[in-house]
């Protein structure tokens, strides 16, 4: 059980690691984009306002939440893994 | 300093390959011959090189491990361990050893009436160190000239190229965003603390550019 016990801890803790290098890429990803579009759009008004208000929009909305995928596909694949290794002929 | 790096860099490469090499899952097609069951002395260095089924394992001195002989297309011999891996390393979450050692025995042959089988494994067969490679599942196979696309290694290598090039994008958008900027802000106090200082200012903004990142066309 020790084993296991190290397998979830470890897990777990990688897991968190990538969850928060891909949320912290991903929103620097998206201020990028909101910084260029509010150029594009003739940099009218607060640059600063116009940016928090899409991040406050992104952070809203279903994407954010896909970086969750993130603990639930390793899962998985453990789980499918050892269906196949041992309960499948 | 060219050929240190250069060392350093191939030792690091070579690693890694053999790392994966000795993990990754190989199939070999062969013709069960026998299996057996011998004591193993596991209380040197090469106990890198056997599993740790359960948690007592890891203190044990020696213990019975199962074992799968073969014979390969070209009459070679292949030897095989049988062990779970169990929860730890390699990834495998092997626990069938027992179901595996019977299947195996069920297919054993003669070399007048051969029944090939493509047996999946891990690891590496030495003589000299005494290693064998873990037999983790067992399949027949039409003959002995059956050709096995190896999709399961495909799709880990492209996985972990895909994450290899995620975490340099990381650390591009990383670079670019915050120390690049940071770097700005020190360039600028450092010129208004001493314009005058031209060569020493010169020589600083140079080192402070080795840090950027190239600007993209």
């Amino acid at each position: 059980m020790i084993a296991l016990a190290r397998l979830v801890v470890v897990g777990f803790v990688v897991m968190t690691i990538f969850y928060w290098l891909i949320r912290i890429y991903a929103r620097s990803l998206r201020r990028e984009r909101l910084e260029k579009r509010w150029e594009r759009e003739g940099a009218s008004g607060d640059r600063n306002a116009y940016v928090e208000a899409g991040m406050r929009e992104y952070d809203a909305s279903l994407r954010p939440k896909l970086i969750l995928g993130v603990y639930i596909v390793p899962t998985a694949v453990i789980a499918v893994i050892l269906y196949f290794i041992n309960f499948h002929e | 300093m060219r050929y240190v790096k250069w060392t350093l860099f191939a030792l690091v490469a070579l690693f890694v390959v053999g790392f994966l090499h000795y993990t990754l899952p190989q199939r070999d097609v062969v013709r069960v011959v026998s299996t057996y069951l011998e004591r193993q002395d596991l209380n040197d260095w090469t106990r890198i090189f056997w599993a740790n089924p359960d948690d007592q394992s890891g203190t044990l001195t020696n213990r019975d491990i199962q074992f799968i002989q073969t014979v390969d297309t070209r009459g070679r011999p292949r030897v095989y361990r049988n062990e779970d891996t169990g929860w730890s390393w390699p990834p495998y979450f092997k626990f069938d050893t027992a179901n595996l050692q019977t299947q195996a025995e069920d297919f054993r042959s003669t070399a007048q009436a051969p029944q090939w089988v493509a047996i999946t494994h891990y690891g590496w067969r030495n003589e000299l160190l005494s290693i064998f490679p873990n037999a983790v599942s067992i399949r027949p196979v039409e003959g002995p000239d059956v050709r096995l696309i190896p999709w399961l290694n495909i799709v880990i290598l492209t996985i972990m190229g895909g994450m290899a090039l995620l975490l340099w994008r990381m650390w591009a958008q990383f670079r670019e965003r915050t120390i690049d900027p940071a770097l700005a802000d020190v360039g600028e106090a450092w010129d208004r603390v001493d314009q005058r200082a031209d060569a020493a200012r010169g020589r600083f903004s140079r080192w402070l550019d080795s840090w950027r990142s190239k600007k993209r066309p």
